[in-house]
């Protein structure tokens, strides 16, 4: 097991190097200057502001004092976005409000998911479930910007019941809890009926095995059966969706985070990209990384949790 | 045989003269009848007419089949139908109502908004009045004023009584009918590139892996990790600020990992394959890797492969939508459904129905080609089989 879990922590910090890479080249080959000269630039401020930032080395030797630096967990300043402050602690301080936003829709997604997944697969094939089975593609097929955009209209404009963007407050009061409803609910609805869907069909699946039938000739009530045997066997397919919920914070969040003006990481990262703030940029793109990566390894892991016969590494000892 | 003595089946033993025949003697001996299976009482059904059956039976799929069809062929025809072009601007014309020839008649699209005026302009809008719809009192601090509620013939109030906007028009005065389906053919089209792409890469991929196996397939794995790993919406922007924003940069950076999907499912299908005793058996015959490969494994994937074909389409119109709303669609002037969308959201809270249009289209779309695809996975999928 540990064996195993290192063995993936150093792939993944292999993948990452490749990453940078990668991203750095790209970021760097775009047009345009960081620093653009312009005729109220003092020609020696500029060369010196170039000389600062390494700017006129060629880019394999920019690319060395940018592993150097980010080797030694200094990911710069900010340029252009928010001139001079660290760049970890803009996005930080951007953060907080994403995954705010991200937590709270997953504590709706979870139980009425849950829920709706298990209720459907126990009424297989009956009215309800016919009936939430188009509700659930319906919901599906409607883009979460399209939904924000309804909402904001009826809701927030004809109807008066909720603000129209995020409140402006830095700390998390219930005005700002109120603003936020209709971001939480845009995220959520496809959440939901994702979750819903697999959970239904995963299960209902499970319900039709044959330990199911032992399970209820040992005595158990219909419910433990379900909650015991049933519901632990059809999560495994979940168990990264479940786990993506609290600790992904990218999500399809960047367009409902535009509509309703939330000042979150994509607005940061978006204004970061536009105004060529290439730290600032590297920075949001090795916070996405490094998420992306561990979260895939503890996803991985995570299936061992849930279902025991699944084991990592293929050692003995595992 | 027993102790060397031949015998015959009724236990008798054979005769001396019967076990030395020579072989000339022997004639072949030809049958008057020849001998053919009976004929099947039943229709004899190829996999593809059993799919074709399952599919045409269920009537939600055909459904979502028949809808696709009309949206694409509006969107073939849709930007020629219309009086005016999908380029044409009217300033004098900006954000009309919706107005449609028979439904005005009834109430529903006739060139009418409903306005607060003061009671100064009810000279001005006095004769294109259609209905009252009551009076509000604001105080502000200017005082109190009568605010009337209104509902004016916007066509009759400029002028132009003789004009159709269908669907409306813009804020810079364009048709929103044409401009829609010319936006909805961008967004097919756009798919469609996307779909074919993904699916043969994929496919050529996905072949190699999971035909040859060993190194090639490591290495294409863990380059298939990094690409995969590389936060796909950052990545998306860079590409199009590399490139420039049209259709091309977006077809490039929708290819990027759209691929990874086909070809890992590709290459599951073809490792649970090629240790089958019939791929064996072809081999041993002298079959080369391609046909073994193309004719004997993949048609055991085709299935899924249509299915996620259908599937993947709605994502990509998805996405493009998406990042249009970022302000990363294609070039300007041009539409697609996303870029609709995000025109209209900017003007939503006074001139909604210029996102309902394009919002109604683009679910319609993606709810259309999901029941497709879900319609399409049950038909092909052989355990169904009635």
């Amino acid at each position: 097991m540990v064996k195993y879990v290192i063995q993936r922590l150093i792939a993944a910090f292999f993948t990452f190097l490749a990453i940078i890479t990668v991203v750095f080249f790209v970021l760097r080959l775009m047009p345009g200057s960081v620093i653009e000269p312009s005729p109220r630039l003092d020609p020696a401020i500029y060369q010196a502001m170039m000389d600062k930032y390494h700017l006129n080395d060629p880019l394999i030797v920019q690319f060395g004092y940018a592993i150097r630096d980010y080797m030694s967990l200094d990911l710069g300043y900010s340029l252009k976005v928010n001139p001079g402050s660290p760049v970890l602690d803009i996005i930080l301080s951007r953060l907080a409000v994403t995954v705010q936003l991200n937590y709270f829709s997953a504590f709706v997604i979870l139980p009425f998911g849950l829920f709706l997944g298990i209720s459907m697969a126990v009424k297989k094939d009956s009215l309800y479930d016919n009936v939430m089975s188009s509700l659930i593609i319906l919901t599906i097929s409607v883009p979460s910007f399209v939904l924000a955009a309804l909402m904001q209209y009826l809701l927030g404009f004809k109807f008066g019941w909720f603000p129209l963007i995020l409140e402006a407050e830095e700390s998390l009061s219930w005005t700002k809890f109120y603003s936020m409803i209709m971001p939480i609910l845009a995220l959520s609805f496809g959440g939901i009926a994702s979750i819903a869907r697999t959970l239904r069909a995963e299960l209902a699946e499970v319900l039709t095995m044959d330990f199911m039938q032992l399970a209820k000739a040992k005595g158990l009530s219909y419910g433990q059966t379900i909650t015991r045997h049933a519901l632990r066997n059809s999560c495994v397919p979940l168990a990264s969706t479940f786990l993506y919920l609290f600790l992904g914070v990218l999500g399809s969040s960047l367009v409902i985070e535009q509509i309703f003006s939330v000042p979150g990481m994509s607005k940061t990262m978006m204004a970061a990209i536009n105004g060529k703030d290439h730290w600032l940029t590297m920075g949001c793109i090795i916070f996405y990384t490094l998420i992306g990566l561990l979260m895939a390894i503890v996803a991985d892991l995570s299936y061992g949790v849930v279902d025991p016969r699944i084991r990592m590494g293929g050692g003995k000892d595992a | 045989m027993r102790n060397g003595t031949v015998f015959m089946e009724n236990g008798q033993p054979l005769g001396e003269e019967l076990l030395n025949i020579a072989p000339e003697q022997f004639e072949i001996i030809e049958r008057e009848a020849k001998i053919v299976d009976a004929d099947f009482r039943t229709e004899s059904v190829s996999y593809g007419k059993d799919v074709l059956r399952r599919f045409l039976r269920d009537r939600v799929t055909v459904t979502a089949a028949v809808i696709i069809l009309v949206i694409v062929a509006m969107a073939l025809i849709g930007p020629n139908i219309s009086p005016y072009t999908y380029l044409e601007q009217n300033r004098e014309m900006q954000n009309m109502p919706p107005r449609i020839p028979v439904l005005e008649n009834i109430g529903i699209c006739d060139g009418t908004r409903v306005l607060n005026i003061k009671k100064s302009s009810m000279e001005e809008y006095g004769p294109y009045i259609k209905e009252s719809l009551g009076e509000t009192t604001t105080s502000s601090a200017f005082g109190t004023s009568t605010m009337y509620r209104v509902k004016v013939d916007m066509y009759a109030y400029k002028g132009i009584p003789d004009q159709y906007f269908w669907f409306g028009s813009d804020v810079l005065g364009r048709d929103i009918f044409a401009r829609l389906w010319q936006g909805t053919r961008i967004s097919l089209i756009l798919a469609l590139v996307v779909v074919a792409v993904n699916l043969s890469v994929g496919l050529i991929v996905g072949a190699i892996c999971g035909y040859y196996g060993g190194w090639i397939d490591m290495v294409i794995q863990r380059l298939m990790d990094i690409i995969w790993n590389i936060p796909s919406l950052p990545l998306t922007i860079l590409l199009i600020m590399l490139f420039g924003s049209g259709l091309l940069p977006l077809a490039l950076a929708f290819c990027l990992t759209g691929w990874m999907g086909t070809a890992n499912s590709v290459r599951m299908q073809f490792y649970r394959y090629k240790g089958r005793e019939y791929v064996l058996a072809s081999r041993t015959m002298g079959a080369s890797d391609m046909r073994l490969m193309f004719r004997h494994i993949l048609p055991n994937a085709i299935g899924t492969l249509i299915t996620s074909c259908a599937l993947s389409v709605p994502g990509v119109v998805f996405q493009e939508a998406g990042l249009a709303y970022l302000g990363l669609g294609i070039q300007a002037p041009n539409p697609s459904i996303g870029m609709m969308l995000s025109d209209g959201q900017k003007v939503l809270l006074d001139y909604p129905s210029q996102l309902v249009f394009p919002g109604v289209v683009i679910v319609l779309l993606m709810l259309a080609f999901n029941l497709l695809g879900n319609g399409l996975r049950d038909a092909f999928n052989p355990s169904l089989r009635q």
